[in-house]
């Protein structure tokens, strides 16, 4: 092939195309040219073979995605930023004067500066009397932008989701660890656990146990995992309690709060009582000096409470002396003959209030009855709709505009029904159950409840992927961010008018969390970039 | 010219007015230019990156990155140019920053065939291959192999460019090239010979 040693290299040739070559050796190359077929003919097929890479190259022959071009410029539609302005200065507001200031002063009222900013943090979220304050959509919305804003400049950080996770359960276990490190008793019941009558622990005792009987003193707090636990002793901090039973017979100078199938108290609690419990039972003998929170199936207030009493549950019934104003949303209530109410009672609920004849309440009961499932007689039912649509179409309309490319990959992800309705069967049971488990242990409460809180937000915006989906079906994929609006507008018009129908609504609601959860994870899987295995998994 | 007909680009005295607008702030203007180049941006980002959601991701961020760079932007050259600058760097710094990238800084240089290729096998593989298949190989390609191809011949960079982008010497670019080029008949070559073997239509 090289038979003469002036030929020149390919190197030399594709230089010499490119322009590349000094003047000198540019000069003599091309005198070679001319004399040297072999090298003219390796020039024009380098030659030829740039053109047609350039050709190759270049070609649009290709579809642009649809959702590219419906994402022009950040600022296309302002007014958009101006309300998601204003709904975050409305967030950062509800959650200043609704969430931290009143925490920090129920936090000072229930002793907890001195405790475990763990369990304040976690305990009084969850029963935050707050939230029933934020009712209000605006609200709620605000405070939803405010999230969005803050995951959105984090999103290159949560990219790893792992790494996210680790970050917060870090900084739980931060919030954790200056009163943790503290003194504290572990004890492991084996498989039952008492501490007998007579003796004291003077730290705070953790135990886990089949059955734990406390009947001696606990001068610090006492954290019972336990299936059924008795408190017989004196506690003088607060019991935090998780378990199928808890009876508690002693004094407790502290709180309880509890989660538990059952919750029975039959002595004197000098603070607070917060409880998730299928049944709660203040007996006649016991004394609360707080306020009682319950979220329970029947609670039963026989005993006397010096506070407030705020519950949700499904049967309410009192017979006991209650100090303070008593809000209760309830299927039903009850006040027994030997009911004493002095404050204001508040009851939302199916049916009038039952009250007994020798009960005495310092003023009438503020009644507001609720009849079950929609009425569909009511226009205000259908402005409730409305509203919701637009509460829905406004989140659209935030996660469109700014995670375009997100959205319109979750949507896309819609397409392939099969693994959507699959994997979304799977996140919609399986991350509260996976969610609870993380949150049972102290290292995973973080996660759990990041998890927890995402697969909320997930589930509400299944709606709007969608209805967007729907809308693309309708309406095609013209592109640009109008069209984008018009068919997220449309499609979750669309939704709200299935989800109202009666039973099949329920069926259009179920569906469209699953699906629409579904394209969430597939989607998020795409992003997480660690698609092979996955997409091998789902392919087809 | 390849790039003019590659972006569909507007006139020069269109392009300035709309670029002035856009500096000033205007909404509209923006929206244009993205419509015009967003296309070629993300044709441009295909060819670099491997995944389609990869290249959808990268033309977003491409133009939030013109957005904010607008000012550094010299309108005494070409815009596409500039353009293509920013891209170029955008997909590398992606492809750098997921460790991919299989081939080393330094570069196997005596492994470069210098005879004299057959012309005629050549001409063999471009008559025998659609833009597809051509696209397929590309795509085959060690990173840095593909994205000199791609950085010299969609973008229209010049050889000091793709040194400073790919941060290898400007010597080496050639040799990038060239071994770029090998690369990419070898794997024309082999799926020819696959699919024929598959008994399919070359």
């Amino acid at each position: 092939m090289n038979g003469n040693d002036s030929h020149f290299d390919e190197m030399t040739g594709l230089f010499y195309l490119e322009g590349q070559l000094d003047a000198e050796h540019a000069h003599d190359t091309a005198q070679h040219l001319e004399e040297c077929a072999s090298c003219r003919a390796l020039l024009r097929s380098l030659q030829r073979e740039g053109d047609w890479l350039r050709e190759a190259l270049t070609t649009d022959d290709e579809m642009i995605p649809a959702r590219l071009m419906a994402a022009p410029g950040r600022n296309m539609a302002q007014w958009v930023w101006f309300a998601a302005f204003g709904m975050m200065a409305g967030g950062a507001y509800t959650l200043w004067t609704g969430m931290v200031q009143p925490w920090y002063a129920q936090a000072q009222a229930a002793g907890f500066t001195q405790g475990n900013i763990l369990t304040m943090l976690f305990f009084s979220g969850a029963f935050w009397k707050g939230w029933d304050a934020m009712r209000s959509l605006m609200e709620v919305m605000a405070a939803g932008t405010l999230g969005l804003l803050a995951a959105w400049l984090l999103r290159r950080r949560l990219r790893h989701f792992t790494a996210a996770a680790f970050v917060m359960t870090g900084l739980v276990l931060l919030l954790a660890l200056p009163s943790t490190t503290g003194a504290a008793e572990v004890r492991h019941g084996n498989p039952s656990f008492t501490l007998a009558a007579g003796q004291t622990v003077n730290t705070d005792l953790i135990v886990t146990a089949d059955r734990t009987e406390i009947d001696g003193d606990v001068n610090g707090d006492l954290i019972i995992f336990s299936e059924s636990a008795t408190v017989n002793g004196h506690v003088k901090g607060d019991i935090l309690a998780f378990g199928r039973e808890l009876t508690v017979n002693g004094p407790v100078d502290g709180n309880i709060r509890s989660a538990n199938q059952s919750l029975t108290i039959n002595g004197n609690v000098e603070k607070n009582v917060m409880g998730w419990a299928d049944e709660l039972l203040v007996a006649q003998k016991a004394r609360v000096g707080g306020t009682i929170s319950a979220f329970t199936g029947d609670a039963e207030l026989d005993g006397r409470v010096g506070g407030d009493v705020l519950a949700y549950t499904r049967l309410m019934e009192i017979n006991g002396m209650l100090g303070q104003n008593v809000s209760v949303t309830a299927d039903r209530i009850k006040f027994g003959p030997q009911a004493v109410v002095d404050g204001q009672i508040k009851y939302t609920g199916r049916v009038e209030p039952d009250v007994a004849p020798g009960a005495k309440l310092a003023s009438a009961p503020i009644v507001t009855i609720r009849r079950p499932g929609p009425n569909y007689a009511r226009a205000g039912y259908y402005w409730g709709q409305i509203m919701r649509w637009g509460a829905s179409f406004l989140f659209g309309l935030v996660v469109l505009l700014i995670a375009p490319v997100f959205f319109a990959s979750v949507v896309k992800q819609g397409d392939r029904v099969g693994p959507a309705i699959g994997l979304g069967i799977l996140f919609l049971f399986a991350t509260p159950i996976a969610a609870f488990f993380a949150s049972i242990t102290i290292v995973g409460l973080g996660l759990g409840v990041t998890a927890f809180l995402l697969y909320l937000v997930a589930l509400y915006s299944t709606q709007v992927f969608v209805g967007s989906w729907i809308g693309e079906k309708l309406l095609g994929l013209g592109s640009g961010i109008g069209p984008a609006i018009g068919r997220l507008a449309l499609g979750l018009a669309i939704l709200r008018g299935l989800m109202i129908v009666p039973f099949i609504g329920w069926m259009v609601t179920l569906a469209t969390l699953i699906w629409g959860l579904g394209a969430l994870a597939l989607a998020f899987h795409r992003i997480m970039r660690s698609r092979a295995p996955m997409e091998a998994l789902v392919a087809q | 010219m390849d790039r003019q007909k590659a972006t569909g680009a507007m006139s020069e005295t269109e392009l300035a007015q709309v670029l002035a607008q856009v500096r000033a702030g205007d909404a509209d203007a923006w929206g244009e230019l993205y419509r015009r180049y967003a296309p070629a941006m993300y044709r441009y980002c295909r060819r670099l990156l491997p995944a389609r959601e990869d290249a959808e991701d990268a033309t977003t961020e491409i133009f939030m990155k013109v957005r904010q760079k607008l000012g550094t932007y010299d309108s005494s050259r070409p815009f596409t140019a500039w353009l293509y600058k920013v891209a170029s760097n955008h997909c590398w710094d992606t492809l750098r920053r997921r460790h991919i990238r299989q081939d080393l800084e330094t570069g196997d240089v005596d492994e470069l065939p210098l005879e004299h290729p057959d012309p005629s096998q050549l001409q063999r593989l471009e008559a025998e291959h659609t833009t597809k298949q051509v696209r397929e190989a590309l795509a085959k390609l060690p990173d840095r192999a593909r994205a000199a191809l791609v950085l010299r011949y969609f973008g229209d960079l010049s050889y000091e460019e793709i040194a400073e982008t790919l941060g290898v010497r400007r010597q080496f670019v050639g040799v990038l090239l060239l071994r770029a080029r090998h690369q990419l008949r070898d794997a024309l070559g082999q799926s020819a010979v696959r699919s024929v073997a598959a008994g399919r239509k070359p």
